[in-house]
Formats: structure tokens, sequence, C-alpha cells
């Protein structure tokens, strides 16, 4: 295919008319898929939220706001599971972050072997999640579990990681996070490479140790991959379900019954389409609010 | 060059049109779980059959997995394109009933004098009748039976649970006895593993039911919750002994698979021998362990039902009369334990299962003629849902059984 390329001015006004277009007509394949697969189904949960909607027995009503009442004010179970979604957040974004920017400073430099640890800790982010969840509950067992057995040969009586409340939480933050912890770590240490050296051989000239070149150099130059980092895996943390529903499937006593989770529930095993539909809305603005308020924030500190 | 690709495929689309919507007039379209080619080709046969007697009907069999089988059959009924026939498990026939998307196939199954509708077991029918309508009829009637390690009660010089129960001594007393003394747990060794191991999670109930009842207790009854009475209570503190006090019984957070020889006895479904075939040790069958109140047999149900939105569901009906008859009934046996009184008794079924032998197979058929499905509820999933965090509190080491219970039945009436 040849083309020549299109000299447009703004004063040729048809001529701006067909350049905009076939950018129209480029992007409607995605634009069509778009709005099919993303708009349609976002505006069809905010429809059925409003409706009582059996979806075995086909028996829809509409219902307003009254799925909305009822999570909020009448069901205690929701701020429960709100709570377990908060806490699962508020333990894996933290650890996340810092341990992703700990393993990329350790790794940005030229060592033997470097690549080598660079997979390993990426590897995870490729594997199946199940198989990972998986493996990871016969690696917490009690008694013949990996984990107590190392634990053993230094004297501690490892805890039941699964089956005691606050235990199962930790456990599935932290096996989480070592599940995804590489791909936060290739962001900064793509990031890293972007600083250009002389700042801080300027600043070693200047008499800057190592942790005041990190704390006033590269953590200022990190701070736009850190908010991205930082939404992405809050909005993750938010959504996950299938670590969840194998490793602990929301026990025990529901400790780890978070919202994902609580929506498939009831959507899927309960069938009430309508009501899950509306904690889908409910979770939806959890995590916008979330965000807004890291974007904000953000805004605030530059 | 791009107009004659575009007419190419107007025209192939065209075709393809034409061909699918004149077949699906008589395509009967079959969901079931199974995706084992022996299986395949078993339910293939029998499409091949009913074709010598209805040449233009074609029966597919597709298979959707387990852990989806109940969300993508709603997911198809929701969108108005339920398959016409299907397979359907005993947890979620209440919730399908109730909401009106079975076909009632009584009246055919009854006017037809050859098929014999009374020589299913009474027992074996209860969960699918509903106000004298039929919605399904049962291909397979697991029957939960104990699998013990013949090799481990020989060494410890025991006598097995077939011998007990050949001397009318098989209870939960005594499997507790047997399980303490062939347990060993600082060497991972345990005496008796619950429900494939999810026994304290997804299939609690499945260990929690076969003890009530054999206690005297049930779940509950009518709408009363019954989970808290004394003879439920002493039956829980049992089991609850056996993990902790006796350390006889796979704890919470373990696992001790029988299959593996890791555990010396469990109960389970007739069609997990299947996982025997290549143990390295001698097994055997027994039937569920009595108690106070008696012998308490179990089954677990599986069903082949017509979709009411079905546009052929007289066609579907007719096949599912066809599936069910003696004849089919005899030939699933190999795989399915049968419901029908006849082929119990027969010969055939003894012989059915070539991994079970006679003995086996008695066992197997006492169990489904007199087992009991587990409770049925048109809103289990929110029983199960509403006390899942409560009765996860039981298998903590110090804990009132009867508080936890007392608590769990107050969550149940909420849902009865």
């Amino acid at each position: 295919m040849s083309s020549t390329p299109v000299v447009t001015t703004p004063t040729n006004r048809s001529a701006h008319f067909y350049e905009s277009l076939s950018g129209w007509l480029f992007i409607s394949p995605l634009l069509t898929g778009f709005c099919l697969f993303f708009v349609g189904p976002l505006v069809a949960i905010f429809v059925y939220s409003l409706t009582e909607w059996n979806i075995l027995s086909q028996q829809s009503s509409f219902v307003g706001l009254e799925n909305y009442r009822d999570i909020l004010f009448e069901n205690p179970e929701f701020w429960e599971v709100l709570r377990n979604s908060l806490v699962f957040a508020a333990g894996l974004v933290p650890l996340n972050v810092a341990l992703a920017l700990v393993l990329a400073l350790a790794l940005n430099r030229a060592f033997h072997g470097v690549i080598v640890f660079r997979t390993l800790f990426f590897a995870p982010v490729v594997t199946a999640g199940a198989a990972w969840a998986i493996v990871w509950t016969f690696l917490l067992q009690k008694e013949s579990g990996g984990i107590n057995q190392m634990l053993a040969l230094v004297g501690i009586d490892g805890p039941n990681w699964l089956r005691q409340p606050d235990w199962a939480m930790v456990s599935v933050i932290v096996t989480r996070v070592l599940k995804n912890v590489g791909l936060n770590m290739i962001l900064y240490l793509a990031a890293l490479q972007t600083i250009p050296r002389d700042y801080a051989e300027a600043a070693t000239l200047d008499g800057a140790g190592r942790w005041h070149i990190f704390r006033h150099l590269t953590w200022p130059m990190l701070a736009p991959t850190t908010l991205v980092i930082s939404i992405v895996t809050v909005v993750g943390s938010l959504k996950v379900f299938d670590h969840i529903y194998l490793m602990t499937g929301g026990g025990p006593e529901n400790a780890t019954l978070v919202l994902a989770y609580y929506i498939y529930e009831r959507a899927f095993e309960f069938f009430e389409v309508g009501y899950a539909s509306a904690l889908a809305v409910v979770l939806f603005f959890v995590t916008l609010g979330l965000t807004l308020a890291q974007w904000l924030m953000k805004k605030e500190s530059n | 060059m791009i107009m004659r690709l575009i007419k190419t495929t107007t025209v192939a689309l065209g075709l393809g049109l034409a061909i699918s919507s004149h077949s699906q007039a008589e395509d009967l379209r079959f969901t079931v779980w199974t995706g084992s080619a022996a299986h395949l080709g078993m339910l293939n046969e029998f499409a091949d059959g009913f074709r010598e007697t209805h040449p233009d009907v074609n029966v597919q069999f597709e298979t959707i997995p387990f852990g989806d089988y109940i969300q993508k059959l709603t997911l198809q009924i929701g969108g108005g394109n339920p398959p016409d026939l299907g397979w359907m498990l005993e947890g979620a026939a209440p919730t399908f009933i109730e909401s009106n998307v079975l076909q009632d196939v009584g009246p055919t199954l009854t006017a037809n004098t050859e098929y014999q509708l009374d020589d299913f077991a009474d027992s074996a029918m209860g969960l699918w009748y509903k106000d004298d309508a039929l919605y399904g009829v049962p291909f397979s009637t697991s029957p939960f039976v104990v699998f013990y390690n013949a090799d481990l009660f020989e060494e410890a010089g025991l006598d097995n649970p077939s011998e007990l129960a050949a001397r009318g001594d098989w209870t939960w007393e005594t499997l507790r006895e047997s399980a303490v003394q062939l347990a060993d747990a600082s060497n991972g060794q345990y005496g008796f593993e619950s429900m494939d191991g999810q026994g304290y999670d997804s299939r609690v109930w499945d260990t929690l039911v076969p003890l009530i009842r054999a206690y005297g207790g049930d779940v509950w009854e009518g709408d009363t919750c019954t989970l808290d009475s004394p003879e439920a209570v002493q039956a829980v503190e049992l089991y609850h002994d056996m993990i902790f006090a006796d350390q006889s019984a796979v704890p919470p957070g373990e696992m001790g698979d029988f299959f593996n020889g890791q555990s010396a006895l469990t109960y389970t479904q007739i069609s997990r021998a299947s996982k025997l075939d290549d143990a390295d040790f001698d097994w055997g069958i027994a039937p569920m362990p009595s108690g106070p109140a008696g012998a308490s047999p179990i089954i677990g149900q599986a069903a082949i039902v017509v979709f009411k939105g079905s546009p052929n569901a007289e066609l579907a009906t007719e096949f599912l009369a066809y599936m069910t008859s003696q004849i089919g009934v005899e030939r699933m046996a190999e795989y399915f334990p049968p419901a029908r009184t006849s082929v119990l008794a027969s010969t055939a079924f003894l012989n059915s299962n070539p991994r079970l032998n006679e003995a086996m197979m008695t066992v197997v058929g006492e169990q489904i003629e007199h087992g009991r499905v587990l409770p049925a509820h048109e809103r289990l999933p929110m029983i199960k849902s509403a006390t899942r965090g409560t009765l996860d509190r039981l298998w903590l080491p110090d804990v009132d059984v009867a508080e936890v219970l007392g608590d769990a039945c107050r969550r149940i009436e909420r849902e009865l």
C-alpha cells in the first residue's frame, strides 16, 4: 500500500472534514467493540441495579433505589464484607508497592546474575493464578505444610494459616503480593532506568549520601510511576476474586469474604442479579473514590 | 477483489444460516458435566439408538465443566436459550423446580405402560416430585459408602469395617475406635478423612448430616431447625473429639488423602472408586456406620430433566424416557448407580462396575435402596451462605458445640 501525505490547512474545511472522518473510521472497530462490550454492560449494570431480577425464574420488577437502601442500611453483612475488602487493600497495596520498589532498587544494578533474579521475581506474574493459589494452600497447611515445617526448624510453632481468621487474611494478602509484585517491580525498574545518571553523579559531587539521593532525587522522580502503580494495585486489590475463592472460599468465619466474592455469590449462587448489580455499582464507586483520592493527594503534594 | 470477498462471505453466511435453521428443528441439545470420553461414548450410543425410531432426531451432548455448570445453565435459561435436556444436581433441584423452569415429565412417563415409572425406588424419587408433578428422573443415585485401607487394618490386627458390619458392630463408635488405633499423627498418618478433604469447607454438610442422622437428628424439619437438638450435638461432639481429643481425624487446614494412603478410613460417593485404580494398597467398602438411631444411608443424586423453554419439550421427554427405560438404566449402571429396583436386584447390576466385586455391589445396592438425599431446600444456597461463618467455628479446639449449633440454627430459621 502506498499513500501520499494529505496536506491540510486549517482553512480547508472539506479536507479537515475528511481527515476527521477517516480518523473516526480508523478507530471505529475499536470504538464499536468498546461500546458493545464495555459501555453497554456498564450501563446495563446500572439499569439492572434498579430492578429485583431473578435470572433463573425470569421474574423482574423495577424497584428504584430499593437495592441500594437495603445494601447500605439493612444489610450488616455488606459492611463486614466492605471492611474485609478495605483491609485486604490496605494490607496489600503498601506491601506490594514497597516490596516492588525495594526489589527494583536492588536489581537496578549491573551484577552477575541480575537477569536471573529479575526473572525469578517476575515468574509468578506469568504463572497461572489458580495454580499459584492451590500450591500455597498446600504450603500453608498446619502440620505438613512447607512453611510451618521450615518454621519448626527454628523452633516456631506456626499457626493454622488458612483456618484462623486473622492469619487467613494475612496469608491471602502476602501470597497475592508475591504473585503480583514482579509486575510493579518491572514498572519501577523501567522508570529507574529513565533517570539520567548525571543527576546522581552531580548530587554525589555535592556531597549527598545514598539516602539523600534516594529521598530527594530518585523518589520524587519516581512519583508518576508510583501513582500509576498504586492506582492499578488498589483497583486490582478491590477486584480480587479467584485467589480468595481458591484459597479460603471467603472463610474462616467470613474473615476473607471480600466484595467481589460476595457479588459472585449473590449473582451466581442466589441468582439475584439486580441486587448483585447494585453491589457491583457500589464497588465501582468505592474504587472510583479511592482512585480519585489518590489522584488528588498526589496533586496536593505537587 | 474486495467485492468478490464480500459476495462469497454473504453466500457462505446465508448457507450456514440455512443449514443451521434447517437442522435446528430436529436437534436436541443435552447439557452434561462429564467430559470423560467413556461417558460421552456411552451417551452417544443412546443418541444413535434413539435415531432408530426417530431417524430425523440428532441428540447433541454438550459438556459444561462441573464447577460452572449451574451458573452457565442459569445464564442460558436467563438468556432465553435453554438446552432441551440436561443433567441436574440434587442441590440445585429445588431452586430450579421452584423457579418453574423444568418440564413436568410425569404425564408422559405414566402414560407409557412399558416404562414402569413405579419401578424407581421411592426414596430415590422424593426430590423430583412436587405437588404430584415430576420434574426429573434420577440417572445416577450414588450412595455414600465407607472406603477403608484393608492393608492398614490387617497390619494392626483389627477387624475391618466389612467384618464389623457383618457382625452388626459397625457404628460411629467403632469407627472412632478403629481410627484411634490406626492414626499416627506425628507421621502424617490419619485414621479418618471426611468427604474428599473438603469436609470442613465447601462440603461441611456432607460431614455433618450422615453423623447427625445416625444419631437420630436432622438439620431441619419443616420450618424448624433441629441442628441444635441434643442428638445432633452429641453426634457433632463425637466428631469434634475425633479431631482434637483423639487426633485421629484429619484436622482442618490439613490434607490427609485417603486415596494416597494417608488415611485409613473415609466415606465418600461410590464413584470415587475410580481414584483407586493405581492404589498400592488393598481396599474395601462398607456401609455407612450406624448410630443410636440405627443405620442412616445417604445418597447423592443427579437426574435428567427437560427444560420448559425447550421448543421440543415433548420430543425431549421421549428421549428422557428412552434413556431411563429399564434397558437404558442397565446400560448406564456401568458408570452411574441406578435407582430402578429391578436393575438393583439384577445380576447385571452386580457385575456392572468392573472395579467392584459382587459383595461390594451388594453394599452399594442396599445403600441406594434405603438411602436418603441430603437436606434439600429451594433456599439452600442462602442457608449455606448464612451458616458458613458460624459452622467454621465448630472446627476450633475449645468450642462449645451446642452454642455454635444453636447460633447456626437461628441463622437457618431466618432462611426457612
